[in-house]
């Protein structure tokens, strides 16, 4: 038996893959994930009120549906409804999330691989269209940014937001600033589109070169976005089974009744399954369970996907693509949201602490997130943190397996494996620092 | 970037974090103008700091063995060596876990014997290499990355966050407690301290121009104390806190030392004073940015 050990960059966290091989078989495929700070163990005492400040510090990526989460699950325990200005605030602050995340995958962590540079700092430029001024890290940084302001102008700071609080959010954003950055907005969305367009090039240039746009098998999809267009402030988790038809549907209070959880020896991360299967989150699966975006531009990168690979779309790699039409679905979406007033009532209901137990659902860039919180004299007595990371564990792990087999034979092992198993995984674009915590 | 060979080469170390510093510092772009990123395991693929790097940048805390390894791996390399960030600085917030009963827990629940071994707590780097220049922040701001890269020296900040901040101070507005987190309307202008909110940029240091006050949220000094406390040890800079407070306003003493103990706030307000059982010399002010 031969292990194969594969250290990972790009990709949130310190991850590796094992591969065991017996005989020029792949036998096994582990994805392990190798470092945890500990969240759920030293939150235990933590007065429950503070919570929304400091589990954004799980993840600077992700930090922004960690805030979010955290605030639904503390209005459950206390029985508060936010008002509807307040949810939009939410929405908008998790869309500036999107853009920021989906340009960092589609950019930062995968062009590279599409072009063989090691970095987009690195890439050959006669890849990109000539007749941009910016180099295409430049642009990516750009399009990247504006997921940031909007975070900073709906979530109050940069990186770990602080606006979402217990009954609502700290204040409404004022006309000046909201018609400033949906200016913004406008003037970026083109270079984004353009971004895109390039990268969906450069993704079947590159299935051409490797054969494939990802070889495993369908399997089940988990989101919790709507039904008619996607949802970031989710309110309801659904599954669709392989054939596309939805099987389940749940309140994230239920989520036990529909997920299992494991952990594992060989990983601070553990993995989840739905009725013993295989499922998917992320962007691909969001797409399969959505029927349409509902912008004009996002809609029409969605027919043109489904048009070529069907709906529901399986191969790995369209995580990818999924990712570049949500990139440009928040782009317009937000300024939808923009163009409307966003200051005209009071932002958040009051409410008195109470005992007990809660959930707050998310859909994060990743998949669906759920804080679990007790409640016990005003502090936390427990904190279970459902990272959607670990709902795609099994499938990267099944994925890798499938990838192996592709290049590992009795001859030996094609070197095209490791980029192929980074590949892989960034499809998936795990975050190792929610999923350990 | 290849075909820039001159330009100066840094790295990026990052530790057990929440890579929150490395997205700032994705947003200070210019960089990619200035500098040849030859290591940063997020953006690009290489699996070691090369050689002739100039500059490293340390993220996240030392929170388990390989970050050890990594760590004096990478100083040893490198010409200089900047711990960026609380958990850098300070071990972060897991330092929450800095409590009898949550390491024995955390040890024994968490632990994997084929992994990376967690240590007991998390550490600051300087705990296991000599470190040129402290960047405070939670995350520092693109702003001071940059100036981190490009010269610390000519970097100019007020002393406080007040002095950033723009918010007026007034001798007539007193309020009898803290308003927690029932957060009304914030009026523009007015110190948040008038307002019944527990700010404490009045001690912290400046540099981050007030990006939290300035739309209405009180500073929780994630920049750490300034220059005037940075040395000294951390109930100095309480008992400055305080005097502020009974200054402006009348609230209870006992209520703001209680609430400066919350953990949201000692998340950040001991980085650099005794907080870990503070074994270790105090970090000398011209080092921290
Ligand atoms: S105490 Fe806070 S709100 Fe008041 S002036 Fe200083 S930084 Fe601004
Ligand atoms: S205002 Fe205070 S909390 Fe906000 S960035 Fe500045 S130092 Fe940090």
């Amino acid at each position: 038996m031969t292990t194969l050990r594969f250290p990972l960059s790009r990709i949130e966290g310190h991850a590796r893959v094992e591969m065991e091989v017996l005989d020029g078989k792949v036998v096994s495929a582990q994805f392990q994930a190798i470092e945890m700070r500990g969240f759920r163990y030293f939150m235990l005492g933590t007065p429950a009120e503070q919570m929304p400040v400091i589990v954004p510090r799980i993840c600077g990526v992700c930090s922004t549906a960690h805030h979010v989460a955290s605030v639904k699950a503390l209005e459950d325990i206390f029985e508060v409804e936010p008002p509807q200005l307040a949810n939009d605030i939410r929405e908008l602050l998790l869309l500036g999330q999107l853009i920021q995340n989906q340009a960092t995958s589609l950019f930062i962590f995968t062009m590279p691989d599409r072009v063989g540079a090691s970095s987009i700092f690195h890439m050959d430029e006669s890849e990109a269209d000539p007749e941009q001024q910016l180099s295409l890290a430049q642009r990516a940084l750009k399009v990247r940014q504006m997921g940031t302001k909007l975070i900073t102008l709906a979530g109050g700071q940069f990186i770990h937001p602080i606006k979402a609080v217990v009954g609502g959010v700290t204040s409404g954003i004022k006309k000046e600033p909201a018609e400033q950055m949906l200016a913004e907005l406008q003037e970026i969305l083109p270079i984004a589109c353009t971004l895109f367009d390039e990268y969906w090039e450069m993704s079947m240039a590159m299935r051409e070169r490797i054969g494939t746009w990802g070889d495993d098998q369908p399997a089940y999809y988990i989101a919790s976005t709507g039904r008619n267009r996607p949802a970031f402030n989710s309110q309801e988790i659904r599954v669709l089974g392989p054939n596309g038809t939805e099987r389940a549907s749940f309140p994230p209070r239920l989520f036990r009744n529909y997920l299992s959880y494991e952990e594992t020896e060989y990983s601070y991360a553990g993995q989840s399954s739905y009725e013993g299967q295989v499922m998917r989150a992320n962007s691909l699966a969001r797409i399969n369970l959505a029927l349409a975006m509902g912008t004009p531009l996002a809609d029409g990168y969605m027919q043109k996907l489904n048009q070529s690979f069907g709906k529901p779309a399986h191969p790995i790699l369209l995580f990818d693509l999924c990712r570049g039409i949500e990139l440009v679905y928040a782009f317009e979406r937000a300024i939808e949201m923009l163009s409307n007033d966003l200051d005209y009532e009071d932002t958040a209901v009051p409410y008195s602490v109470k005992d007990g137990e809660g959930f707050g659902l998310v859909e994060a860039p990743r998949g669906p997130l759920i804080h679990h919180y007790k409640v016990k004299d005003g502090l936390i007595e427990d904190a279970e943190f459902i990272i959607p990371t670990t709902h795609n564990m099994l499938a990267i792990e099944r994925a890798l397996k499938v990838a192996g087999e592709r290049y590992v034979s009795p001859q030996g092992i094609n070197l095209e494996l490791e980029k192929a198993v980074g590949r892989v995984v960034r499809a998936f674009d795990p975050c190792i620092a929610c999923a350990t915590q | 970037m290849s075909s820039k060979p001159s330009l100066p080469r840094f790295a990026v170390l990052q530790l057990s974090g929440c890579a929150g510093c490395e997205v700032s510092l994705l947003n200070a772009s210019e960089w990619v103008e200035q500098y040849q990123l030859v290591y940063m395991p997020l953006v690009v693929s290489t699996h070691a700091v090369p050689k002739d790097t100039e500059i490293l940048l340390v993220s996240g805390g030392v929170r388990n063995d390989e970050d050890i390894w990594n760590l004096r791996r990478s100083a040893q390399i490198a010409k200089k060596v900047v711990a960026v960030g609380t958990c850098a600085i300070s071990g972060g917030v897991a330092n929450l876990g800095d409590r009898d009963e949550v390491r024995q827990m955390f040890m024994a629940q968490a632990n994997r014997h084929h992994l990376p071994h967690l240590l007991p707590k998390s550490q600051p780097i300087d705990a296991f290499v000599d470190v040129d220049l402290y960047l405070p922040g939670c995350p520092p701001t693109p702003e001071l990355f940059m100036a981190a890269l490009t010269g610390p020296e000519d970097f100019e900040a007020s002393s406080i966050v007040c002095q950033e901040c723009g918010r007026k101070k007034l001798k007539d507005m007193r309020p009898k407690h803290l308003l927690g987190f029932q957060q009304g309307e914030v009026l523009p202008d007015i110190c948040l301290i008038n307002q019944g909110y527990l700010c404490v940029g009045s001690s912290t240091r400046g540099g981050c121009r007030a990006i939290c006050t300035r739309p209405g949220h009180p500073c929780v000094g994630c920049r750490g104390p300034s220059d005037a406390y940075i040395e000294k040890e951390s109930q100095v800079w309480f008992d400055r806190v305080q005097s502020v407070f009974e200054r402006l306003t009348d609230i209870p003493p006992e209520e703001i030392n209680e609430a400066l103990h919350s953990p949201q706030l000692s998340l950040f307000l001991f980085q650099f004073t005794d907080y870990m059982n503070g074994n270790r010399p105090a970090r000398p002010k011209e080092k921290i940015l």
